[in-house]
């Protein structure tokens, strides 16, 4: 049923146009996923919400790997995801080999991208009929999952990832209660009594926030010189001899991680990496240049990108920042994520599960057909780019509702995400916080009202306990973590 | 980034205390059923003054490069209130001709970039934008004093 709804032309033409767009983007520096997503969503209002959601799941596919060409080419990853890439890609590129580093990586990410989707089809079913069971209490206690995980793995320093996490919390109070209709703190201000809508505020935090973050400085490294033609981007016999093996534990551990909501793709390339280097028989290569580096990273991040839409479709907790952007849009087009989401619209789903094969087919002859006019891309100037993607977010901002409130709400939280990417707050776990925050007091005063207020309910239900138990962990590992630095110093 | 963070977890802690004594005086604690409209907004006051104290007192993690340049913070300063003045006077001069001028102004200032290649950006840029928001997705941009579409 699925292939019906997207091989039509229209939806067609939207994947092409998703995966073009969003390599483009991927390769840009200072431009990653979220952003891309935020700065696009305004675009497919108008369309259908089947269409638009074939066209960001394209666009996500698609930043995933043009994050891998800046890897590769520059050194600077084009998003988190691809950290691990410059690790070895750069020092294939070095060594006259970005073309197999970047083919490898097409590949991979196709066979991982692929693989995900009959996974993402089997799994999500099961999950969604599993989670039908779910009341209040299990909604909220997942929410806290959710939460908890995400600012956990998503910054360096958990306090204040945590920090990060409430304040989006707290943004998420603002506006009409659902509940009691109190206007909360809207300070007699119309705009703010429908609260804050949360993708100003993303195109803000991730769209000119780090284009200030970049600004900084003037110029960038070079493109190592090299020939990207077709042929050149080819692995050969012995790249794939080394590499199979590589994607095939990459697909099977990104997808596994990815299904965790928060964990996501950063974090399935990372271990895919450690495991890479355990297992190879010659570790002593990675860094300098090993293609089962690049190889397994990129599949792991692929699959675990496809996989994060898992949680996202069944249960309505996105797995990170671009899915919760994405989750966002969805309810933009009156559509409940989670478990219903599977009996009210199933050409919605299925359309979405279908595209995302044709997305895959598309990014595999895309990115190795077009991959010299990525690298000519890559030569803009910076100083011609920043400027424009500027323009991009006022005009994004503006075109949401045609208000110029929302272009001063995305040019103030410009300001506060550069301020936390400088001072190294977690942006992602802000915006998810702000997207989540609605539900999740929604689910806690309605299992309050069940309960007649005893917080034994999240803890004497099995399922919501044993979430509940996991929220508490995750909030426990840095304490823990804490503590025991604390003794060794004293 | 000790004293940065010492500043930020002062903020916080003020933003907090504000922003759960606000929740209790003007909404309700506790409605006729359940947990009221205060409810959550003062839990996360506390929980947020309690982070805020935590990165007060804690020992600072130091960072090596959180304080941008003085030229670093002059091309964000002037790239902040070029966008500043181009959001403010956007209903003045409208969405099309803003871009236009936008462009120009930190291309040609901030960037220096050569005039041809300044013109021939703002322009296509300008008419993309109209294009793309004003033609297809049928966004009634600002329009402005200059010109009208």
């Amino acid at each position: 049923m699925g292939f019906g709804i997207a091989l039509t032309p229209f939806n067609i033409v939207m994947a092409i146009a998703g995966v073009m767009v969003g390599m483009l983007i991927g390769a840009l520096p200072g431009v990653g996923p979220p952003s891309g997503v935020a700065m696009l969503l305004p675009l497919t209002f108008g369309m259908d919400p089947t269409s638009g959601i074939i066209m960001l799941a394209a666009l996500y596919a698609g930043t995933m790997y043009g994050g891998t060409i800046t890897s590769v080419l520059i050194n600077t990853p084009g998003e988190s995801a691809s950290v691990v890439t410059c690790l070895d890609g750069y020092q294939m590129a070095l060594q006259g080999r970005a073309g197999p580093a970047l083919g490898i990586a097409a590949f991979g990410s196709f066979i991982a991208g692929t693989i995900g989707v009959v996974l993402l089809m089997l799994v999500s079913p099961l999950l969604a009929k599993w989670a039908l069971s779910f009341g209040p209490p299990e909604t909220f206690a997942l929410m806290c999952v959710g939460l908890t995980t995400v600012t956990l793995l998503t910054g360096e320093d958990a306090l204040k990832g945590y920090i990060s996490m409430v304040l989006g919390l707290m943004l998420a109070m603002v506006g009409y209660d659902i509940i009691s209709g109190d206007a909360r703190f809207g300070f007699g201000i119309p705009e703010m009594m429908d609260g804050i809508d949360f993708l100003p505020v993303a195109i803000g935090l991730f769209g000119l926030g780090e284009v200030l973050h970049d600004a900084e400085q003037v110029g960038k490294p070079p493109v190592p010189k090299g020939k990207y033609g077709l042929r050149d981007v080819m692995p050969s016999a012995a790249d794939w001899a080394r590499s199979k093996w590589a994607i095939a534990r990459g697909t099977v551990l990104g997808f596994a991680v990815g299904m965790l909501p928060g964990a996501g793709p950063t974090v399935a390339s990372f271990l895919s990496y450690t495991v890479e280097k355990k297992v190879s028989a010659h570790p002593e290569q990675f860094g300098k240049g090993a293609i089962e580096g690049v190889a397994g990273p990129e599949s792991a991040n692929n699959a675990a990108a496809t996989a994060a839409m898992v949680p996202m479709l069944t249960l309505g907790i996105p797995g990170s920042a671009t899915t919760a952007i994405m989750l966002g849009g969805l309810m933009m087009w009156g559509l409940r994520p989670g478990p219903m989401l599977f009996e009210k619209n199933p050409q919605f789903v299925w359309g979405l599960i279908a595209s995302q094969y044709i997305a895959n087919v598309m990014l595999l002859i895309l990115s190795t057909a077009f991959i010299p006019l990525f690298v000519r891309a890559l030569r803009i100037p910076y100083g011609i780019l920043m400027p424009l993607i500027i323009t991009f977010c006022i005009t994004g901002a503006y075109s949401l509702k045609n208000s110029v409130w929302d272009v001063g709400q995305m040019l103030a939280f410009g300001v506060v995400g550069y301020a936390m990417k400088k001072l190294g707050f977690s942006p992602a776990a802000l915006v998810l916080a702000l997207v989540l925050g609605p539900h999740a007091e929604r689910a806690l005063r309605q299992s309050l009202i069940i309960s007649d207020a005893g917080v034994g309910i999240f803890f004497t239900r099995p399922i919501s306990a044993v979430l509940m138990a996991l929220a508490l962990l995750a909030i426990a590992v840095p304490l823990l973590r804490l503590l025991r630095k604390a003794a060794r110093a004293g | 980034m000790g004293k940065a963070d010492r500043i930020t977890a002062a903020l916080l802690l003020a933003f907090s205390a504000a922003f759960s004594a606000g929740a209790l005086k003007y909404y309700t604690w506790w409605g006729d059923s359940g947990p009221g409209s205060a409810f959550l907004p003062f839990w996360l006051g506390l929980v947020m003054g309690t982070l805020g104290l935590g990165l007060l007192f804690r020992r600072p993690v130091e960072a090596a490069d959180w304080m941008p340049s003085r030229e670093g913070a002059r091309r964000v300063l002037v790239v902040l209130g070029v966008t500043v003045a181009f959001v403010v006077l956007m209903q003045v001069i409208g969405m099309i001709v803003g871009v236009a001028l936008f462009l120009a102004v930190l291309m040609r200032y901030l960037e220096r970039q050569p005039w041809w290649l300044t013109i021939v950006i703002s322009a296509v840029a300008a008419g993309a934008n109209w294009l793309v928001f004003e033609h297809w997705l049928h966004v009634p941009l600002p329009q402005g004093i200059f010109w009208t579409f």
